[in-house]
């Protein structure tokens, strides 16, 4: 990204002396297995309803040459994150040296700020109530496994993907995998329009996955049972 | 649109718009008593629209706190340390706090007999009044991904709905004073029409917005928020009222409460689609 494009102070991309991690999430080497999931929910105990990475898809085609389209989904880490200028109290902030946006749970008040301004869906509540946490009732979103990362680790999703689909790097480095890859294919975000600059990059996203659609007006009675299921469970 | 997902929840539920409804009456409350030391026919309302005005604010704040899911942090949204002026949620936390202080004062010197200082305060506390609709409406229009909520009129239609409905409750306060009842109507039909015009054009841009727009604007007019935002909100709480207001009726107190009646619902029933309509369509992706 080039200095011009640059507006607000949080952006970090191509700043000389600081590293700007992202992820590239190759498309068209993901079979759909959900070990990414999996792997995120041992990793942080992620409770049952919630997801810090999801994995989403649409089934194309006509019977019987059919074929499912995955979206794996999680925060975009944005330059310019919306959640961090929404949040009144800092306890959404986003860390210089790494591009990383974090939460400080014990700040938190809950008012759900992050979560309203939030264009990809990537924060959520956690429950009143834990097993192995006290963690409770403040908001939760990826970290880009920032704990592992400063150790010299790749987050738990990268390391568990059984296709490489998902591959980690400091995108200002420009010899790193994920510089390349964006060097050398095209690559779609989620939400440009929004200006909030991801550092989640897809190869090979289908406009009919990234996209609203009429189909959410007139959703499937499948999918509507499926909703009022959630809602009852989530207390809408 | 995806055969499988994770369904998210609304971000704000709908006991936001219960707070929006209460503290919209509430300022309004307070701006009609501080208008009382200004004009003569709002005399009558000096206190009983105070009184009203400072429950309503008491409901509003509580309203507010125990939706946060952590109330009792509430107390770092004031926390100097804290505090990110960023965030319009921050500016609107410091707006509230000032208008009840600034309410509270004018109490003790309203009882007091101290008219000029009465005076004074009620001017500062009608500018913080004005903030606080002002403030809800910029606590929507920031989340740019948002149709309906980011446009520039969300403040202006906030404040609009904010004089609308604190005039009803105000027509059932003026015990039917011809004077006062005259002026409250004015208030109805000016605010009810500058809202009006602010709705229709709000769904004009929605309805040729872009994609999430479109989809907003089904939800919010043929869809599961159609009966709440056009049945009862634009159409029997505005419209309705309005065609009462300019009848040839509509200047008989019986008649202004009823419309009155109906105002208060459209209120609370336009506030609510607002809140909820536009985050319906984020809730599929």
């Amino acid at each position: 990204m080039s200095e011009e494009l640059r507006l607000s102070a949080y952006e970090t991309r191509g700043k000389p002396g600081l590293r700007r991690f992202g992820m590239v999430i190759d498309l068209r080497r993901c079979i759909g297995c959900d070990a990414c999931m999996v792997a995120c929910k041992a990793e942080y105990d992620v409770p049952v309803g919630v997801f810090r990475t999801w994995v989403p898809y649409r089934v194309v085609g006509k019977y019987p040459t059919v074929k499912k389209q995955f979206l794996p989904r999680l925060c975009n880490h944005c330059d310019d994150p919306p959640c961090v200028r929404a949040c009144p109290v800092g306890a959404t902030y986003k860390v210089d040296d790494g591009g990383f946006v974090l939460q400080h749970y014990d700040r938190c008040i809950g008012c759900k700020a992050c979560m309203a301004s939030c264009p990809y869906n990537a924060r959520f509540m956690l429950p009143e109530h834990r097993t192995r946490s006290n963690i409770t009732s403040v908001v939760d979103k990826c970290t880009f496994c920032y704990h592992r990362v400063v150790q010299g680790l790749v987050p738990a999703c990268v390391q568990t993907c059984v296709g490489r689909a998902r591959v980690f790097g400091d995108m200002n480095d420009p010899k790193s995998e994920v510089s390349q890859l964006v060097a050398r294919h095209s690559t779609q975000t989620l939400r440009p329009e929004q200006g909030t600059k991801p550092h989640v990059f897809y190869i090979g996203a289908d406009r009919n996955l990234t996209e609203y659609g009429r189909s959410v007006y007139d959703s499937r009675a499948e999918q509507d049972e499926e909703r009022a299921t959630f809602n009852r469970n989530h207390r809408i | 649109m995806l055969d499988f997902t994770v369904f998210h929840t609304i971000a704000w539920p709908g006991a936001y718009a219960w707070y929006f409804f209460v503290i919209g009456i509430s300022v309004a409350l307070f701006f009609f008593s501080a208008l009382s030391w200004y004009r003569e026919e709002f005399q009558p309302l000096r206190r009983s629209a105070f009184y009203g005005s400072f429950a309503l604010l008491v409901i509003g704040g509580l309203l507010l706190i125990s939706d946060l899911s952590q109330p009792l942090r509430f107390l770092n949204i004031l926390n100097p340390a804290y505090l990110k002026f960023d965030s319009p949620l921050a500016w609107g936390s410091l707006n509230l706090v000032s208008f009840g202080l600034v309410s509270v004062a004018y109490f003790f010197m309203m009882n007091k007999g101290n008219d000029a200082l009465a005076k004074k305060l009620a001017v500062l506390g009608a500018l913080l009044a004005l903030g606080l609709p002002i403030y809800t409406g910029f606590d929507l229009t920031v989340h740019q991904h948002r149709p309906v909520w980011n446009t520039p009129l969300m403040p202006v239609l906030f404040v609009a709905l904010s004089l609308l409905s604190g005039a009803a409750v105000a027509s059932f306060l003026a015990s039917g004073n011809e004077k006062l009842m005259v002026m409250l109507r004015r208030f109805m039909l000016w605010s009810g029409g500058a809202t009006a015009a602010m709705l229709i054009s709000l769904l004009g841009t929605t309805a040729y917005g872009g994609s999430a727009a479109e989809i907003t604007f089904m939800f919010m007019t043929s869809g599961t928020m159609g009966m709440i935002f056009v049945g009862l909100g634009m159409l029997l709480g505005l419209a309705a009222p309005i065609a009462l207001l300019l009848a040839p009726v509509g200047r008989q107190p019986v008649v202004m409460m009823a419309a009155g009646v109906l105002l208060l619902i459209g209120g609370a029933a336009l506030r609510y689609a607002i809140l909820i309509g536009p985050q319906i369509v984020h809730t599929y992706y």
